[in-house]
């Protein structure tokens, strides 16, 4: 069961553009509060442009706010020079892309254990590979774990990019758009995989997308809409 | 899996992409080592060739017209326990028997089996009626064994051939020989103590035969030790000291009988006068020395007789007494008879003193006589006249040869009568201090001195004088030859350096291309990067998985650099032996690879290489994952930079031109070194100013807003997005073409102003060499008569004679470092008048613009001789400046300094170091003679009076040429560089050019899904073909405009000196050449990247 302290705190969070004509700030996210449990599973809604990439990448630490305070696991993230939220990403959190973006020279084991070279804690080292087979095993990959990225289906290549997110045992799993470019039975069969992962290892799950099926497993949905999170109607969940 | 192992995997799995990158990296590498590679050779070349003309010499004496016994080398060689040989070196020229070929300025080498010994392979030895020629000798005169030759050689005289009192009648004498073999360069046919790359002309003949020839008994003036186990210079030197015996200081003491008075002992040499140094320890040698100072008179005058042609003796008691005043004589009784005059009368005495070209100067001392001597005891004493060589062997007065015209209708029968009974008895005697102060001379003082006769005191005197003599003084001074070839092949020209100079902007090139291709290569993998940053790699650490993969490019590439630069050199060396060989003066340049080279050449191309990459990969993995994985919002793209740093980039562009244009300016009309430092910061500044306004015109444009969008401004706006890229292939192509173009405009056409007095000529139409010294004044009346030329054949021509010091040849046409370069004897005056030449540099307190030539009369405090130099033969052959100082030795072993007060700007004298004719006949009083002339002559009766005087003193070897041809051949190693350099600076442009085609085909490709929606929304292909390649033939063309500006502007200075040639042809095809290959490969990867359907891209965007 997930435990019910709070893993990310977002408050105020603002992030704008100037605009190429007149300079004044474009808000892409304005004021917006968040608050997320260790273990929850989150759905981010909203029209395309609405913020929700630029809000998980704010949260995943690839981009800073122009506004308000982050805290993940209790860290202030705003406080982190960019070399401790190398480190911080390397240990707490785990990514799944639209695009798998594996590593094409590199064979579908090697992929999975890229993050542990990033990493200095020995412990994270340590079992790294056994751990990968066993998640490989677990996505049922296990057969393939000498293939390389092009001998793999779309679904099995984002089967691999989860497995990567999960290998240093992050307790949030961040994922954008991580059916987009998948068909059904394969995004069906990648939603199912999440949604276990999230039960069976208490990783909180945060993820952005147009599925509305995919939006509906999880225990919670939010809309971004005009900068702020609102909750998802069943409307729009459904 | 660790981060090595990573890079390893990105680089075998996009090895197709690094191939390009490889490729780059290999051609830098290549050319890097090549050209260090051709730096060895030329050094391997210069030190093989150093010991190919000294075989096992390491020591030589050279004491050039002094002459000591060739068994000094045998008591050397056994002192030392070395080899030695003694050669009998002398100048000459060789001309062919049917005359149909001659060569001028050969070293005549009279050699036995002991010089054979000395040789590292076989050297043949000439027997007599044999010569044996060098390869390049022979080459000269189209011998070959058995052709027979007549060999012209200097005769060694004892007293210099400047005094008046030498014979010129038997100066040379011709030797008709037969060809016995070829001396190859391993049969010592090399053999020389000056370091060229050059052999002279050799012509070995039997030391022997040579010696009999040129009548000077046993006797050698090059000693030669070396072999076995090294001998220690001192150890040389000190063995020298033991074993020299008199007669090597060219001394002799002998016995002479005095009538009526016994015998005496008598220092003589064979040189006639006594050198100074050797007069003052002799003496004090041993008690009662009297020194003795015989001279010969034109005449005698006592009212209206005369008597002609005597000797006259300057020394002490008895014969003069001690009591005689100044201004008094001591006659002889038949004197007194013949002028009719007796004790008390006035006699006046008419002689010639010295000037200097043989210019006899006739000045008169009136005597009373203080006393009339009959013909007895000391009186008689014939020995009193010393031994002048056109006097001494005559049977009768009118067979005299005093070396100047006499007038043998003045001579009676008494005086025939006089000369065969007593033979030059002196007629008259004057005290000591009287004679030496009308006589003495650069020669010496005295002809002869005496001391008293007792058992043993010959033996004694000997030993005294051998004690306080050094033989340095008498010329022989042991030089470390070997040592100073090696070091003069050492210290020589780098030619590793000059090609990497040469090779600067291929390198350039090459690795401006590799970081291209790495840095594409790199963006291609932009999502990787970004995957890497997401999944908690530090920047940090992505570089340096992309440097890894980058060191096995480098490493790889290197390795691959090493094996082609080897081609490369190879391929330089072919090219310095035939295309260019001007630069190098010879053919045979040896391939040589130091293996430490090879590693240092692969190291620095690894270093290299890496910092490119290293450059590349910084800012790409300083990129925000969120770009780099394509899910940002893709604002903040290089058009979107602030405004301010525009500003601040077209301040820089104005500081610079502004900067530029004063630099021009405070440079002027010079060729000088701050011209050249002018020049280069010029266009330093030029390029700099096009790159940074190009810069802030790319970001204006970037900005600006079009009115209406078309296709133009759609290609404006497409430059402008890629500003780094579009900056990178203008300023690689401005700064190529700049350097190109500007180098090629510092061509020397040495035609262009040659006549002018400023000009490298000095005005001067024609410079001669002579083989053999010619002693007269050729301006005189008198001179020209000596050689039988006519007033009205050299209407209007006139010489400047200049004395030669033999040394190192100290210009461009030689590799080696000059050691010891070539002194050159002149009167400043001659070229002070005529404002010749024109000065480049000048030392600290020393800037005398107004006459600088004078400043070679100055005295300089330390006592150093004042120099004036070519300055391209100061900075580069001798690796000096203005100011610096060179050691020499004089002929008597003292060592003195030349300082350089002054350089001049490229000229004809290069080679040597202009000193004062004065200080160089102190130094070198028994060089005699003139060797090199500057000769001023109407330019439309040049070719007439270079045949004329070639002609007239053919016998002595002279060749006369136009001066602009000497320059020219100087200006040819200059403009052979610049060739080279625009040779291989065009190579680096085609590379260039292949880079643009590469940025070309990466911003097509880049652009597809762009290109293919303008294609979907309706353009045809062809036009976006052209709009393509328009938007970067303008790149193009703005990179061959700013180059070609910045090159202009930049070479004004150059462009206004005489002779000034651009090669208007050669740059325009290079120019040509470049653009067309920017376009063609500009076209190419349009095509390439537009090809097939354009629409499956806008698909696969979507997808």
């Amino acid at each position: 069961m997930p435990e019910s302290h709070a893993l990310i705190e977002l408050e105020g969070i603002s992030k704008g553009y100037d605009a190429p004509d007149s300079g004044a700030p474009v808000y892409v996210l304005n004021q917006l509060n968040l608050t997320v449990s260790a273990g929850e599973s989150l759905a981010i809604i909203g029209p395309s442009g609405s913020g929700k990439s630029t809000l998980l990448n704010i949260i995943g630490t690839l981009d800073r706010p122009t506004g308000g305070k982050a805290r993940l696991d209790g860290q202030d993230l705003l406080a982190l020079g960019d070399a401790a939220l190398a480190e911080l990403r390397n240990r707490k959190i785990g990514f799944i892309f639209q695009s798998h973006h594996l590593l094409p020279q590199c064979s579908v084991l090697e992929n999975v254990l890229v993050p542990t070279l990033a990493s200095s804690d020995a412990a994270v080292k340590q079992g790294a590979e056994e751990r990968a087979r066993k998640l490989l095993d677990r996505v049922g990959l296990g057969p393939r774990l000498t293939h390389r990225p092009a001998q793999l289906s779309g679904g099995e290549r984002q089967r691999t990019a989860v497995v990567r997110a999960l290998i240093n045992q992050p307790k949030l799993l961040l994922a954008d758009e991580p059916t987009g470019a998948l068909d059904r039975a394969a995004s069906d069969k990648l939603a199912d995989l999440l949604v276990e992962l999230n039960k069976e290892l208490g990783v909180t799950l945060i993820l952005v997308t147009h599925a509305l099926s995919l939006s509906a497993r999880m225990n919670r949905a939010l809309e971004l809409r005009d900068g702020a999170l609102i909750p998802a109607t069943s409307e729009t969940r459904a | 899996m660790t981060p090595a192992s990573l890079a390893l995997r990105g680089l075998t799995f996009h090895w197709r992409s690094h191939l390009g990158v490889l490729l780059g990296a290999a051609v830098g590498s290549a050319v890097l080592v090549g050209a260090l590679v051709v730096g060895d050779s030329v050094r391997y070349t210069l030190h093989r060739m150093a010991l190919m003309r000294l075989g096992q010499v390491r020591y030589a004496v050279a004491s050039g017209e002094r002459l000591f016994r060739d068994k000094l080398a045998d008591d050397l060689a056994e002192a030392v326990q070395a080899l030695a040989a003694p050669v009998l070196q002398l100048p000459g020229s060789v001309v062919r028997s049917d005359r149909a070929a001659r060569a001028n300025n050969v070293q005549v080498l009279g050699v036995d089996g002991r010089f054979g010994k000395l040789g590292d392979g076989e050297a043949l030895v000439p027997g007599p009626g044999e010569v044996i020629l060098n390869e390049r000798l022979a080459a000269q005169l189209a011998a070959k064994f058995g052709d027979s030759v007549v060999l012209k050689v200097n005769k060694p005289s004892g007293l210099s051939r400047d005094a008046p009192l030498s014979t010129e009648d038997d100066a040379t004498i011709r030797i008709r020989l037969t060809v016995s073999a070829i001396a190859s360069d391993l049969g010592f046919g090399r053999f020389g103590l000056q370091a060229n790359q050059v052999p002279p002309f050799n012509a070995f003949v039997s030391l022997k035969a040579l010696q009999k020839a040129v009548s000077v008994g046993p006797r050698a003036n090059v000693l030669l030790l070396g072999g076995g186990e090294a001998v220690a210079l001192e150890q040389a030197e000190e063995a020298l000291k033991k074993t020299w015996t008199l007669e090597d200081a060219e001394l002799e003491i002998r016995e002479v009988e005095i009538p009526a008075a016994g015998k005496a002992l008598e220092l003589r040499t064979r040189r006639v006068f006594l050198d100074g140094f050797v007069a003052e320890q002799a003496l004090n040698a041993a008690p009662g020395a009297r020194g003795i100072l015989g001279y010969f008179v034109n005449e005698f005058k006592a009212g209206e007789q005369t008597t002609p042609y005597s000797i006259v003796a300057a020394l002490g008691p008895p014969l003069v007494p001690e009591d005689t005043k100044d201004g008094e004589i001591v006659i002889n009784q038949w004197l007194a008879d013949d002028l009719k005059t007796k004790a008390g009368d006035r006699i006046t005495v008419k002689y010639y003193v010295m000037g200097p070209m043989r210019k006899l100067e006739e000045q008169s001392s009136t005597f009373q006589i203080k006393k009339v001597l009959p013909i007895e005891k000391e009186a008689a004493d014939k020995e009193l006249m010393p031994d002048f060589p056109g006097l001494k062997d005559a049977q009768n007065c009118k067979d005299w040869d005093p070396g100047f015209k006499i007038d043998t209708n003045k001579i009676r029968d008494q005086d025939e009568k006089y000369w065969k009974d007593y033979r030059g008895t002196p007629k008259a005697f004057v005290s000591l201090k009287e004679g030496l102060s009308i006589w003495k001379n650069r020669f010496g003082d005295y002809t002869a001195i005496r001391y008293p006769f007792e058992a043993g005191a010959k033996e004694k005197l000997t030993a005294e004088l051998r004690k306080n003599l050094d033989p340095k003084l008498a010329g022989l001074v042991f030089m470390p030859v070997r040592d100073q070839a090696l070091k003069a092949g050492d210290q020589a020209q780098d030619f590793g350096q000059l090609f990497i100079g040469f090779s600067f902007f291929l390198i350039l090139a090459a690795l401006i291309l590799m970081g291209l291709l790495f840095r594409f290569s790199i963006e291609r993998r932009a999502s990787e990067i970004g995957t890497l940053l997401a999944v908690g790699f530090t920047p940090k650490l992505v570089r340096r998985v992309l440097l890894l993969e980058g060191m096995g490019l480098a490493l790889v590439g290197g390795a691959l650099g090493v094996g082609c630069g080897i081609y490369y050199a190879r391929a330089m060396l072919y090219g310095l032996s035939t295309a260019w060989h001007d630069a190098v003066g010879t053919s045979a340049l040896f391939f040589h690879a130091e293996p430490a080279t090879l590693a240092i050449g692969l190291c620095s191309s690894v270093i290299i290489v890496m910092f490119t990459i290293w450059f590349g990969v910084r800012s790409q993995a300083r990129r925000p994952a969120r770009e780099l994985l394509g899910v940002g919002t893709g604002v903040g793209s290089e058009a979107a930079s602030a405004p301010a740093k525009a500003i601040w980039s077209t301040w820089t562009g104005i500081a610079c031109i502004v900067l530029a244009v004063a630099l021009v300016a405070w440079a002027g009309p010079r060729r000088d070194e701050a011209a050249a430092g002018a020049f280069f910061g010029a266009g330093f500044l030029l390029l700099t100013a096009a790159l940074t306004l190009g810069a802030a015109l790319l970001a204006h444009l970037g900005r600006a807003q079009s009115p209406q969008l078309s296709a133009a401004a759609l290609s404006v706006r497409n430059m402008a997005r890629r500003r780094g890229r579009s900056l990178a292939t203008l300023g690689l192509l401005a700064s190529g073409v700049f350097l190109v173009a500007a180098v090629g405009a510092n061509r020397m056409d040495p035609k262009e102003g040659a006549m002018q007095r400023t000009s490298g000529t000095g005005g001067f139409a024609l410079f001669a060499q002579s083989a053999l010294p010619l002693m007269h004044d050729l301006n005189s009346p008198a001179g020209r008569d000596a050689y039988t030329m006519t007033k009205k054949d050299l209407d209007g021509v006139s010489f400047v004679q200049l004395r030669l010091h033999a040394g190192d040849e100290a210009s461009c046409l030689n590799l080696n470092r000059a050691q010891t370069p070539q002194l050159w004897g002149i009167r400043p005056e001659a070229l002070a008048d005529r404002s010749a030449f024109s000065f480049s540099s000048f030392a600290d307190g020393h800037a005398d613009k107004a006459n600088p030539w004078l400043l070679l009369k100055k005295t300089e405090t330390d006592g150093a001789v004042p120099a004036i130099g070519d300055a391209n033969s100061v900075t580069w052959a001798l690796g000096k400046e203005a100011g610096d100082t060179l050691d020499f030795v004089d002929e008597r072993g003292k060592a003195f300094k030349v300082r350089i007060v002054a350089t001049l700007a490229t000229s004809i004298l290069q080679g040597g170091l202009l000193i004062d004719e004065d200080r160089f006949i102190e130094r070198f009083p028994s060089e005699s003679g003139y060797k090199m002339f500057l000769i001023d002559a109407p330019p439309e009766r040049a070719v007439e009076v270079t045949a004329y005087v070639s002609e007239r003193l053919e016998d002595f070897g002279l060749e006369a040429s136009d001066a602009s041809r000497r320059l020219a051949e100087f200006s040819a190693v200059e403009n052979t560089y610049l060739s080279t350099f625009q040779v291989l600076g065009g190579l680096g442009l085609l590379l260039g050019s292949i880079g643009m085609g590469v940025v070309v085909l990466r911003n097509v490709l880049e652009r597809r899904g762009e290109l293919a929606l303008l294609r979907a929304v309706g353009f045809k292909k062809s036009t976006l073909r052209w709009l393509v390649a328009g938007e970067h033939g303008v790149l193009l063309l703005a990179g061959l405009l700013c180059g070609l500006i910045a090159a202009a502007v930049a070479v004004v200075p150059a462009l206004r000196s005489p002779g000034a040639d651009i090669p208007y042809e050669s740059l325009g095809w290079t120019m040509a050449g470049v653009l067309v290959s920017g376009l063609v490969w500009t076209w190419l990867a349009v095509l390439l990247a537009l090809r097939g359907n354009l629409l499956d891209g806008l698909r696969s965007e979507g997808a």
